[in-house]
């Protein structure tokens, strides 16, 4: 079977703090305005501890209809991953190849504008997402409908209560059918029956065959629809494999570090 | 799109699907990106309606501060430059003269005053989804464009009053408003990527917008410039510009040396403000 997303050698490097780029000057500034582009690549001092390889030298493929875990402890670069997968931000090195359609919906609500009503911020965070206009009135009434917000449409979302406000932003990304759907802990927040909602709608995107790569602190969740897992530790990833041996490993991680620390 | 190939690449050297999406670390070249851009025109449509939207849910005088704004400006200049200073205005009424280079002004100047904040003012979005960026200072000018149809509809309705007929002139329009429409978003681009890089760049913007203006034919006729000059004067594009439109609108003769020069610069300054954008925009993103 050929793998709907490979990912090869990448690396993220971040430069921390105060190595600024901010010019002093006016002069300065404009000078840089007109020069900037003709500069090479910006001869970076060797300002060592100023960077850091958030992610370094990953490598691996996610074959379609497989639905991938990824679990680490905070800071380990999942979320970096996922931005660059997500192509918001660029690798430093390596690629990335992706076979489908991708949709990344790394918080729920993304645009979501206070002023505006429901059924307004439901087009318009259709349309950031990646929905098309057609498919969005075509599910429109199937959104409202899983949100629960039929009274409230017409009301500025400034008003909803921060559970009208969730199901909505969830009830949208629900309806978005991507062939790769990448997810970064959106089930964090909510409410148990907001969660579970959640949990039933993505064991129904993946009975569909979706490709789906999700990022979760709840290892509950990841044995129970993953049937693989990716650990990231301080960059890299360190295993890759089956779901119940990658748990395993993660749990000994982290009681490892809590030992040392202790 | 997706390729279908069911033989594995391995098995048959030499032969592999093209990757609808590939992200590499190096710069992605320029016309796939306007390809994207394109495709996401849909996108375009719905930020111009938001902030449409949330603009006239907002604010009290709404669609009226579209006009009021250059017809204040018209007050202010007629009153001194006209009244007290006596510049002539080319046998238009100079009220009629000062609006007419007011009303495409304050669509150029308020899409880059605007357009330069708007990347920062939409990090929270541009860090959580993947679209063109350029969508974003594009959207601030097509907002801008929109006031500045409204306010050349009142312009048509003052000409009435004052009894300047309508001529072909006008058919010159279309050309003129798609050149400042570039130059927008060009300058406001520039100055969206500017701001991050460099952030002082916002305060130093609105000085800069006002000494544009000045040297821009926009109150004053370019004819008041002495001869020896006017070329190095026409090569800021909004010269050809601001003439045309008002030869357009006035029936005037069009001054068809400085539209060339208007033109020319324009489209050089958007392909260098492109090739900046994108240069620069990947890696200003981590800055955000």
């Amino acid at each position: 079977m050929l793998p709907i997303i490979q990912v090869k050698n990448i690396s993220k490097q971040y430069h921390v703090g105060g190595s600024s780029t901010v010019a002093p000057t006016l002069r300065e500034a404009l000078l840089a305005a007109f020069k900037f582009p003709f500069n090479g690549r910006n001869g970076k001092q060797a300002n060592a501890p100023d960077l850091f390889w958030a992610v370094k030298d990953m490598s691996f493929e996610v074959n379609p209809g497989e639905i991938v875990g990824i679990i680490g402890r905070n800071g380990a670069g999942k979320s970096t991953l996922l931005k660059i997968i997500s192509r918001i931000t660029k690798p430093t090195t390596g690629e990335v190849n992706i076979y489908g359609r991708v949709g990344s919906l790394l918080e729920i609500g993304t645009g979501f504008h206070p002023d505006l009503s429901g059924r307004e911020n439901i087009f318009l965070n259709g349309a950031i997402i990646g929905m098309r206009r057609e498919e969005m009135r075509r599910k429109f009434d199937d959104i409202v409908a899983f949100a629960e917000v039929e009274r409230f449409l017409d009301t500025p979302v400034k008003y909803y209560s921060s559970g009208m406000y969730m199901r909505l932003a969830f009830a949208v990304a629900a309806h978005f059918e991507p062939e790769v759907l990448i997810l970064d802990e959106v089930l964090a927040v909510g409410d148990a029956v907001f969660q579970k909602k959640c949990l039933e709608k993505m064991k129904e995107v993946g009975r569909e065959g979706r490709t789906i790569f999700f990022v979760s602190h709840d290892l509950s969740s990841v044995q129970r629809f993953c049937t693989r897992a990716l650990l990231i530790e301080s960059g890299q990833l360190l295993q890759d494999g089956a779901v119940g041996e990658v748990t395993d490993r993660y749990l000994q991680l982290i009681s490892e570090k809590y030992e040392v620390a202790g | 799109m997706q390729a279908t190939a069911n033989i594995s690449e391995s098995s048959v050297p030499g032969l592999s699907r093209e990757p609808a999406i590939k992200i590499t670390a190096s710069r992605a070249a320029l016309i796939p990106q306007l390809g994207d851009v394109w495709a996401h025109r849909e996108l375009l449509y719905f930020l111009i309606w938001r902030d449409l939207k949330v603009r006239y849910r907002q604010t009290f005088l709404g669609v009226a501060w579209v006009v009021l704004q250059p017809l204040l400006m018209t007050l202010v200049f007629t009153v001194f430059f006209s009244k007290l200073g006596h510049f002539r205005s080319e046998g238009v009424p100079y009220p009629l003269f000062a609006y007419a280079g007011l009303v495409p002004w304050t669509f150029f100047a308020n899409s880059v005053s605007t357009g330069s904040s708007s990347l920062l003012s939409n990090s929270y979005i541009i860090t959580k989804v993947y679209f063109p960026r350029l969508l974003i200072p594009a959207a601030i000018v097509g907002v801008r464009l929109i006031d500045f149809l409204i306010a050349s509809a009142v312009l048509i309705v003052l000409m009435m009053f004052y009894g300047i007929a309508i001529s072909r002139s006008m058919l010159m329009l279309p050309v003129l408003v798609a050149e400042i429409t570039l130059l927008a978003v060009a300058v406001g681009s520039w100055f969206s990527v500017l701001n991050i890089k460099y952030r002082d760049v916002g305060t130093v913007l609105p000085v800069l917008i006002q000494l544009w203006m000045f040297a821009s034919p926009i109150i004053y006729p370019s004819n008041i410039i002495p001869q020896q000059w006017r070329f190095v004067y026409s090569l800021n594009p909004l010269v050809g510009i601001m003439e045309g439109f008002r030869s357009s609108f006035f029936g005037l003769p069009f001054e068809w040396n400085a539209m060339l020069v208007s033109s020319i610069t324009t489209l050089l300054l958007l392909g260098y403000v492109l090739y900046v954008f994108y240069r620069w925009q990947e890696r200003l993103i981590d800055k955000l």
